[in-house]
């Protein structure tokens, strides 16, 4: 009796070493992916940085100002894009969605696309925009990242809203108000913070998005902001430049990776700190 | 059961009826939450519906500005007469209904917006008025709520941050603002402090003088304190309706006696 | 301030009221048809990938799937090296992220103290939003020559003689390979996984678990025989959530898979994916049938995906009990 009983006290504490190792690992992997990236983005850090274009290959010094302007451009148009899709597919599926059953197919189809690969959307956005007009285009770029961006735009709103409150809704009606103006003028200002949240979170997670603009905004060495123009972007470049053979490229691409990289966690941490002081209040 | 007294639950009848409620029936899905139910809504008096939990009271007074059509599955039989027109009817605007009877709720539930636009939300919905006007009409609101003194140099804070009093004071005056015939108070007092619950209290004392008031509450003391008629509503049907009271004092059926004596089991 | 009167105030309503009636219609359908966009891309990319690649299927026809040949000088074309990469990275990748996110799972939902279970839980999820391209430099600057040497001779030893097993080992320990590609895609889905499977863990009613530590049961076995069952539905989900991201990801894999477009025994072997194949090959493709191959190739991967990931939501779902089909 005894024995069966240290066999299963031991068998528990293997179980609940090998879990705290399996998180050890976990832990151990996101600081060692985030010492290398500073130590090594560190060194590539500096002033040219930021004001000087990508280097021709083989030469010295150099920066990333081309394509830091070029990624801040083609966020911005596909954030200006997928952000009112977003939010408005979002208010159909909370407001209409719990009895359509084409809402909840939408639903299922979005919660798919969260995931679906990006290259392809990259593709798509080849055949439907850059092969008919004939032309890599900083556009093209865009459009693919809000591709991308629209099914997490879509979800977050969807589900802040449903986090509002029967009566708020229900007091808004009873005042005699349209459901139009109960949606945009009082649930959704309600979880304004919320949906902001879900587009900041959709703008981090195609912030790093290589994939999708190989073949869409392709990229340019030059300094452009012609946005029907083929577009330095820092996704592509690290691409380019990491797999080179030259140490110049090589050290830019690290500097690239920790500038992305860094934006990416920021906004991740800022909106988990600023929501947790939500729920405390 | 009931037939018998029916004509005496419908009253006070006639001209002096804000609602009239006839033959009432009430569906979630397949439950039947109301049955029957008929009765009349006083003009310009407070009406109180109390009973144990689940009888239906709330259930009831969502009929009344049709709040529960926003919900699939749920739908109301019979008849409701407003102004000799029938609630129920498919063809009654729904928007038009709750602007003519206002609702508050258990809950503060102030709009995420400045305590100005939570009264001006509502106003501008139906009524096109300049600056100065909705100025006048959001003083006469929140004075009517007995809120202006608190609230007045604060106008363009949010609505949230008031206390949860005051936020309750503030939902009346949205209520009240849009000039509505008939209030509904869905147990407006049961989040709220004993203080602040005195002053919603007084408050409705003074709105009946102008409003019809329908209120539901678990409180019978409040019911007592407040109301001209009550209706005690057991197992979604309404066992009696009198002058609030005769309901108090002596009631005739013996399931609403043992109600408000304690002594239901 | 006098009060209106009441029939002015009617007419004045009537006309507000048909004005929202209309408003109202034209919210629904215009919110419809953003809800709308996401499905349309959905057909879209079905459509638009299968005409791109017609040439490339009337050539070649199913066996495209099946020939093991890559040759832009030749002209032929055929996705078996590029399925078997593509699958045997993920597969790999599941076996070696599925265990330790089930232990960071339990960890999160069972022995973590409660002070701890936000940052480390935050600490895993930032895991899943470091962008994919960082995994990939990170695995081929970092990852690839701390494995060729410390890694990968050690295993050649211990495991080099072992029949049919020895030859997953054998060739140059070259650090960019396979198997390199599996670890870093397992490092990439682990969070994917974790996070579904706390989720569906906390789904336990407490008063079972309550009632099975009452019977004297040891955390594991809570764990084994309570909330494993009970969530059995969710974590396969969950499983096939990593599945679905690991088939489709890109830039981490095409910097230390290798590129060879060949089918190698070895795990220690450079091969291709899909995803990679076409983020080397595209920019560059010619038009014909190389290109029209390339869009093939998409079009296996996203019906694949599309597959695993529509199994996954649909027993996710059922299992959170939040609404899916």
């Amino acid at each position: 009796m005894m024995s069966l009983y240290t066999r299963r006290i031991w068998i528990n504490r293997i179980g609940i070493t090998l879990s705290m190792l399996a998180m050890s690992l976990g832990l151990i992997a996101l600081l060692w992916i985030l010492w290398t990236l500073f130590s090594k983005g560190f060194a590539a850090l500096s002033w040219d940085l930021f004001t000087q274009d990508t280097p021709a290959p083989g030469s010295e010094g150099g920066g990333l100002r081309n394509a830091i302007v070029g990624s801040g451009l083609i966020l911005l148009f596909s954030m200006l894009i997928s952000t009112p899709i977003g939010i408005l597919a979002g208010i159909y599926l909370a407001e209409f969605g719990r009895v359509s059953k084409f809402a909840s197919f939408t639903r299922f189809m979005t919660d798919i696309m969260l995931s679906a690969p990006s290259i392809v959307i990259g593709l798509f956005v080849y055949a439907l925009f850059v092969a008919t007009t004939g032309g890599f285009s900083g556009w093209a770029g865009s459009l693919a990242l809000a591709l991308i961006a629209i099914p997490v735009v879509v979800r977050t709103t969807e589900n802040m809203l449903k986090l509002v409150p029967t009566s708020l809704r229900e007091a808004a009606f009873a005042v005699g108000a349209p459901r139009w103006q109960v949606s945009l003028k009082v649930t959704l200002r309600a979880v304004k913070s919320g949906v902001v949240t879900g587009v900041l979170l959709a703008m981090a997670r195609i912030t790093g998005e290589t994939a999708p603009l190989l073949f869409t905004a392709l990229n340019n060495q030059f300094f452009s902001t012609n946005m029907a123009e083929p577009m330095g972007n820092l996704p592509v470049v690290i691409f380019q430049f990491a797999l080179s053979p030259y140490d110049n490229w090589v050290n830019l691409a690290w500097g690239g990776a920790l500038l992305i990289a860094f934006l990416v966690l920021a906004v991740n941490i800022a909106v988990r700190v600023v929501f947790r002081n939500k729920d405390k209040r | 059961m009931l037939n018998q007294s029916m004509p005496d639950q419908a009253m006070p009848a006639g001209e002096d009826a804000a609602l009239q409620v006839r033959n009432l029936d009430f569906f979630y899905g397949d439950f039947k939450g109301l049955s029957n139910v008929n009765l009349d809504i006083a003009h310009k008096k407070v009406t109180a519906f109390i009973g144990p939990s689940g009888c239906g009271k709330s259930t009831l007074l969502r009929t009344f500005n049709r709040m529960y059509d926003l919900y699939p599955g749920q739908r109301a039989e019979g008849q409701i007469l407003f102004h000799g027109k029938n609630l129920l009817d498919k063809g009654q605007d729904v928007n038009l209904v709750r602007a003519k009877i206002g609702m508050v709720f258990q809950k503060p539930t102030p709009f995420p917006m400045t305590i100005y636009e939570n009264i001006a939300f509502g106003v501008r919905l139906y009524e096109r008025m300049s600056k100065s006007a909705m100025d006048d009409r959001v003083e006469w609101a929140l004075k009517k709520a007995a809120l202006w003194g608190e609230v007045k140099d604060k106008l363009q804070q949010s609505g949230l941050s008031l206390s949860g009093g005051q936020q309750q004071r503030l939902c009346i005056a949205r209520a009240v603002a849009v000039k509505p015939e008939i209030v509904l108070l869905d147990e407006p007092t049961s989040a709220l402090d004993p203080i602040s619950t005195a002053k919603i209290e007084e408050l409705i004392n003074e709105l009946k003088s102008d409003y019809t008031i329908a209120i539901v509450t678990h409180n019978m003391q409040q019911a007592a304190r407040i109301s001209d008629y009550t209706a005690f509503m057991y197992l979604g049907e309404l066992v009696e309706f009198n002058e609030t009271a005769t309901i108090f004092m002596r009631p005739e059926k013996k399931q609403t006696e043992d109600y408000i004596t304690g002594r239901f089991g | 301030m006098s009060e209106p009167s009441v029939t002015a105030g009617i007419d004045l309503h009537a006309r507000q009221v048909r004005k929202f009636r209309l408003q109202d219609r034209f919210f629904h359908h215009s919110t419809q048809l953003f809800a709308f966009v996401v499905l349309a891309t959905l057909v879209g990319i079905l459509a638009s990938l299968t005409i791109e690649a017609w040439p490339s299927l009337k050539e070649f026809g199913p066996s495209f799937l099946w020939t093991n040949i890559w040759s832009v000088p030749d002209d032929e074309y055929g996705a078996l090296a590029a399925i078997y990469g593509t699958v045997v990275t993920s597969v790999l990748a599941l076996l070696i992220a599925v265990p330790i996110s089930f232990g960071i799972a339990l960890f999160l939902t069972e022995t973590c103290p409660v002070w701890l279970r936000r940052p480390l839980g935050t600490a895993i999820e930032l895991l899943a939003g470091i962008p994919s391209i960082v995994y990939g430099i990170w695995g081929l600057f970092v990852f690839a020559p701390l494995f060729a040497e410390y890694i990968q001779p050690p295993l050649q030893e211990w495991l080099g003689d072992v029949p049919v097993i020895g030859s997953w080992f054998s060739g140059p320990p070259i650090g960019v390979g396979i198997l390199t590609a599996s670890i870093v895609l397992s490092l990439m889905v682990i969070p994917f996984i974790a996070s579904v499977m706390r989720d569906v863990f906390e789904t336990v009613p407490h008063v079972l678990k309550e009632s099975a530590y009452g019977m004297g049961c040891t955390t594991w076995e809570v764990v084994r025989s309570v909330v494993l069952p009970y969530t059995r539905v969710g974590v396969i989900g969950g499983i096939m959530l990593g599945l679905g991201r690991a088939l489709g990801e890109t830039m981490a894999v095409t910097f230390v898979i290798g590129n060879a477009n060949r089918i190698n025994g070895s795990l220690f072997a450079p091969g291709t994916s899909i995803a990679s194949t076409l983020a080397n090959e595209f920019g560059e493709a010619d038009p014909g049938l190389h290109i029209a191959s390339l869009f093939a190739l998409g079009l296996v991967l996203f019906i694949i995906t599309f597959v695993v990931l529509a199994i996954s939501r649909w027993l996710i779902s059922r299992s959170l009990g939040s609404e899916g089909l």
